[in-house]
């Protein structure tokens, strides 16, 4: 799994800043690379905490996955999808958040202030794909979407919060490269739509 | 039992009967014990996992004593075998046994027997705890889960691998620790002496051979129990209280683990790690807190009343009622019930940086007058409050106000006057400072004018200006004795007081310069009291390098005042400065003192210019002023060094400066170079270097020539003169006069070939030139060369190698050899020299010519031919007749070397004779001459004078010309005293 290897980020130019003036789509995708960065840097400072996850490699399967309604989806739906899973995303995060703080308590090291972040930029991409997939028809909620009562799973305790806690972690990271991929393509078709 | 047995059987011989009763007894007894030592029944176990404790229960009977075995089950191998005196309780026996290892690592088999002494019931069944590694639970899993241990502990963890797996390793932080098999999937290891754990807890891993697959693992945290301190309760409102505390040290247990605190057994909500604080709704006099965590508890205690442990909040809604020298600043309180305690406030203004402390007091205080402040000032002031009675400590500080001072007109500037020497001057005021200008100075109005006339001069100046230009000249349109000058300065309030300076309209006679010491609280000056000063005294300072237009500096000293401290934040080491004291009064100032000195003197910045000059053998070193700007302290004194070697040699200390040259004496020829230092009491300076070349001095060289001539001349002149004086004497002495041959006949007139048969050991020859005239007589000179190969001949003969080979000439000088005895007789070559003549006379003093010194050619001689040479020489010496000299022959030159007296003889003898030959060489200058013949070719000679022999031929006689004037007038200098 390539997730939880620190991976070399695109970097983010100036037209990929939010708010530069580019388009929806634009803002979205430099949002998430944004978060995809932030994300693997909050696995990192995970491990350098966690000492023994720096050498393990998971391979239990996702936490999350899609099942679109449709083979071939829509543009509009792979992005619905996208939100969806991001909401989930959100929910496990503020769970992890939630947990964590009972169990170890309200720390002020750079993990919790990355976890923070990546909370707001989560909570911000969020709002950009509802802006993006929303419809009258269907419209799409930003709040997290875990209700985060049950145990996590595994061996229970502090080392299941711990594991729990690495998984997700992965899984955030997992959705926001999806959610990279996703609006770069969506971006890319838009604008050449809006070119030709 | 078989001890038992065979003291039995020893006792059986004495009485049969009796050990048959006995074994019946005993039989009977053993049979009852089996009926009491029944197996325990209904064994049951409690664990209590946490603890690791396991509770066995079991119903025993009235035996007391029972073993209890605990085995592990799958391995089948002891933990626990003891024998345990458990007394029942309601029938039931019970036994706590905590294991090491967590109760769920393997599964225990439990079992218990009785005891009677050494008898024992049969083993009751087996009770088996059920541990997690049962192959249902298939899981990986590491125990115990999630344990709180103090730290230093020790732990025993185990690790049940997931079922089909092979166990690894199990890591405490990281570390792998050393384990034990405890069953098929089960490991244990334990920790010792656990440090405290990070935030999370420490990890506990265990890995199976696959670690691609998901470790399990646990958390334990270390940390330690609760310690407080500092536990106080105070009150802000006069109502409740606040209760605060601090950790002593930190449990190292966060979040759900952290300490919990409850106050007079209420909980305290902790609002987060470092604020410890819990409150009270009343006071209660009495508070007991306590911590517990998973380790411990802690507990303090604090009581006391209400009105001693008050503490203000912070005056709030500060604001402010503001005038220019003063202002009021006013404050209400939270709570009313401040209104009637007794306060004590602390009021901390702050002014550009500057803060300073005001203590007020009051019931209820809510405003305090802030007098003494300045102008247009910004000012900060923040105010705390505490209760006067039972003061606790003081509440806290007020946010911050700020509010500015109104503006006001500005002060007096400070006004003085310098004047030049040119009856130009400059009057100078200080710049006022903020403090002064009360507000912005927009500008500064300069007034000349006469009290008397009541005539004034007014300019304005921009605000900047700190001085205005004075000339007497055009105050001397004023005609009034005094003319005063005055500043205004302005803002926007209005304007100053005026400042006022007297001009001295005459020039003040400068005096005498006293020096400054300068201390550290600066240059100290004292004067007399002087009742006139109505005004004091000004004490003004320049530096001393400047002379027109000085950047004066001054302070004025307050009438009756005698002493001043001179400091200013501008003075500058090695900058001197001349201090001038002048009394003050209505009439105009007057001067009475001045001073120079220094802050701090430094070594010279540049060194004087030095130069040299030679004296005979001595050095005069000179060198110039150091400019005064460049001394930087009183010059002590000058050092003077020889710098000629690596190293500075010092010559002389000069102590006076005002000695500016210095004489090196005695130095030798060759070069020298000199460095002088100038010192002040800092140091010398870096020297000025100079090098000289000492000559031999060429004057005295020269007088020593000079008068060496003049002495040689003198001594020549005297000898002339005296020898012009006793020219007869020297005439007669060594010049006699010389009797005329009388010859029989006129013979000497002939003149022919001169038939000279020239001796065979003469090395003069005569060569007969095939085209010679014989009209003319020659003596050829024959080259030694020639000499030599015609010498072959002469055999054996000594030959004067010393004799010089260069003759060519006759009468010229050829030998400058240094001048060396010869004896006549010393050699035949020598004799032939002589007779050659054309060998010079070389002896010194005078000299009395042999007969073969000459080269004699006379008629007579001619006529008579081939005379035996050995008369002649004797006839010569004898002193006899007078006859030519003729050239000796050999035999005369054997018999002269025979014997030499004949020479000796003739010299010491008194028969000189004339050589008459000459007139016969020279018959022309011998017509001329009247037939006596000049003494030129005299054979004598005086002293080192070397006369040569005349030759009949011309250019023979040019070509001694020049070599023989001198002679030739000492010769005619004789010659002049004939009669």
């Amino acid at each position: 799994m390539a997730e939880h290897q620190p991976e070399e980020q695109p970097p983010i130019t100036e037209l990929d800043a939010p708010g530069a003036g580019r388009s929806r789509t634009g803002r979205a995708a430099a949002l998430a690379r944004l978060l995809h960065h932030e994300c693997t840097r909050l696995l990192q400072l995970y491990k350098e905490r966690e000492t023994f996850l720096l050498d393990h490699t998971p391979d239990s399967g996702r936490i999350l996955s899609l099942s679109p309604d449709s083979e071939e989806p829509s543009s509009e739906e792979t992005v619905q999808l996208l939100h969806a899973a991001l909401r989930q995303c959100l929910g496990l995060l503020h769970c992890v958040i939630l947990k964590e703080e009972e169990e170890w308590g309200e720390l002020e090291g750079d993990y919790e202030t990355m976890r923070t972040n990546v909370r707001a930029r989560l909570e911000h991409l969020l709002h950009s794909t509802k802006s993006l997939a929303e419809s009258e028809s269907k419209p799409l909620e930003v709040t997290p979407d875990h209700q985060c009562n049950e145990e996590p799973d595994g061996a229970g305790g502090a080392f299941g919060l711990k594991m729990w806690t690495y998984r997700v972690l992965l899984e955030l990271i997992h959705w926001a490269d999806h959610a990279v991929q996703t609006l770069h393509i969506l971006h890319t078709e838009t604008t050449g739509a809006e070119e030709t | 039992m078989p001890q038992f047995s065979v003291s039995a059987s020893s006792k059986s011989n004495c009485c049969p009967l009796w050990l048959i009763w006995v074994l019946l007894g005993l039989s009977a007894v053993h049979t009852h014990a089996k009926d009491v030592l029944g197996v325990p029944q209904q064994v049951s176990l409690s664990p209590d996992r946490f603890s690791r404790q396991l509770s066995i229960s079991w119903l025993g009977g009235a035996a007391t004593t029972f073993d209890l075995m605990i085995l592990r089950t799958e391995l089948n191998e002891s933990v626990f075998y003891e024998t345990l005196s458990v007394n029942p309780v309601s029938g039931q026996h019970l036994w706590n046994w905590t294991s090491a290892e967590p109760l769920e690592c393997t599964s225990l088999s439990i079992k218990v027997r009785s005891r009677d002494g050494h008898m024992t019931s049969e083993w009751s069944n087996t009770q088996i705890l059920r541990g997690n590694d049962l192959p249902s639970n298939d899981k990986c899993q590491v125990y115990p889960l999630d344990r709180v241990v103090p730290v230093g502990a020790n732990t025993t963890f185990c690790c049940i691998v997931e079922e089909g797996k092979v166990f690894d390793d199990l890591f405490y932080s990281g570390a792998v620790m050393n384990t034990t098999r405890l069953s098929r999937r089960t490991y244990a290891g334990t920790v010792v002496n656990q440090g405290p754990s990070s935030s999370s807890g420490t990890n506990v891993v265990c890995y199976n051979s696959l670690r691609a697959k998901e470790p399990c693992g646990t958390v334990v945290f270390v940390g330690y129990p609760p310690l407080l301190s500092d536990f106080v309760c105070e009150t802000h409102d006069l109502i409740s209280a606040v209760c605060h505390w601090t950790e002593a040290r930190d449990t190292m247990l966060y979040g759900k683990r952290r300490s919990s605190y409850s106050l007079n057994k209420r909980d305290c909500l902790q609002r987060g790690q470092k604020h410890k604080v819990c409150t009270v709704d009343h006071w209660e006099g009495n508070w007991t807190l306590v911590a517990v965590n998973f380790l411990g508890q802690y507990s303090l205690n604090d009581s006391a009343e209400i009105l001693n442990r008050v503490h203000l909040v912070a005056p709030t809604k500060v604001s402010s009622v503001v005038n220019a020298w003063n202002a009021t600043v006013l404050w209400q309180w939270k709570y009313r019930s401040y209104s009637s305690l007794r306060l004590v406030c602390q009021v901390e203004l702050t002014c550009n940086g500057t803060k300073t402390n005001l203590t007020v007091s009051g019931v209820g205080l809510q405003s305090v007058v802030l007098s003494d402040l300045y102008p247009e000032e910004d000012y900060s002031v923040q105010v705390r409050c505490g209760a006067q009675l039972n003061f606790w400590k003081w509440g806290n500080w007020s946010e911050p106000f700020t509010f500015k001072t109104d503006t006001y007109v500005p002060e007096a500037p400070d006004v003085w006057i310098w004047m030049n020497r040119d009856n130009t001057g400059r009057i100078v005021w200080k710049p006022l400072t903020r403090r002064q200008s009360h507000g912005q100075i927009t500008g500064y109005e300069f007034t000349l004018w006469s009290a008397e006339e009541n005539v004034q001069h007014t300019q304005i100046f921009s605000p900047g200006t700190t001085a205005a230009p004075i000339n007497l000249t055009q105050i001397a349109a004023f005609s009034s004795d005094k003319i005063i000058a005055t500043i205004i300065a302005k803002n926007v309030k209005g304007s100053s007081q005026p400042a006022s300076v007297v001009v001295p309209l005459r020039l003040t006679e400068p005096i005498a310069l006293s020096r400054a010491v300068y201390t550290e609280r600066g240059f100290p000056m004292t004067w007399q009291s002087d009742a006139n000063a109505t005004c004091g005294h000004v004490v003004e300072w320049i530096d001393a390098v400047c002379t027109r237009d000085c950047s004066v500096e001054w302070i004025k000293v307050a009438a009756g005042q005698t002493n001043v401290s001179v400091v200013s934040a501008n003075f500058q080491p090695g900058v001197r400065y001349i201090f001038s004291l002048y009394s003050c009064s209505s009439e105009g100032r007057e001067l009475l003192q001045r001073q120079q000195g220094y802050v701090q003197e430094l070594v010279p910045s540049s060194s004087v210019l030095l130069s040299t000059s030679q004296q005979n053998s001595d050095v005069l070193l000179s060198w110039g002023e150091i400019p005064l700007l460049n001394r930087r302290g009183f010059l002590l004194g000058y050092n003077v060094y020889n710098s000629t070697g690596s190293e500075l040699k010092l010559l002389v200390n000069l102590p006076d400066k005002g000695n500016r040259s210095y004489t090196v004496k005695g130095l030798s020829e060759g070069s020298h170079k000199f460095t002088v230092k100038a010192y002040t009491s800092a140091g010398e300076d870096t020297g000025a270097t100079a090098s000289i070349t000492l000559e031999l001095y060429a004057d005295w060289l020269i007088l020593e020539i000079l008068t060496s001539l003049g002495i040689t001349t003198l001594f020549l002149v005297i000898v002339s003169f005296i020898c012009y004086k006793k020219r007869k004497w020297v005439k007669k002495a060594f010049y006699p006069d010389i009797p005329e041959p009388k010859l029989p006949g006129d013979w000497s007139r002939r003149q022919g070939p001169l038939d000279v048969k020239p001796s065979s050991h003469s090395i003069m020859h005569i060569v007969e030139k095939p085209e010679w005239d014989s009209s003319k007589e020659a003596l050829v000179v024959i080259p030694e060369e020639d000499e030599d190969e015609e010498g072959q001949g002469m055999g054996d003969e000594p030959v004067d190698t010393d004799e010089p080979t260069s003759l060519s000439y006759y009468n010229q000088v050829v030998d400058e050899r240094p001048i060396r005895p010869r004896f006549p007789d010393s050699s035949d070559s020598s004799a032939s020299s002589l007779d050659s003549a054309r060998t010079d006379v070389t002896y010194t003093g005078i000299q009395t010519s042999g007969s073969s010194l000459v080269f004699q050619l006379d008629s007579q001689a001619s006529a008579e031919g081939h005379q035996p040479h050995a008369d002649m020489s004797v006839n010569g010496g004898g002193g006899g007749d007078y006859r030519p000299q003729m050239q000796a022959r050999a035999p005369s030159d054997d018999i002269a070397l025979v014997s030499p007296e004949p020479f000796i003889e003739a010299a010491s003898g008194g028969g000189y004779k004339p050589q008459s030959s000459w007139h016969l060489d020279s018959p022309v200058e011998g017509e001329e001459s009247g037939g006596r013949a000049p003494s030129l070719g005299s054979p004598t000679s005086v002293a080192s004078t070397q006369f040569l022999l005349p030759d009949g031929e011309e250019d023979t006689e040019e070509r001694r010309q020049p070599s023989s004037s001198a002679t030739t007038w000492f010769t005619n200098l004789l010659s002049s005293t004939k009669p």
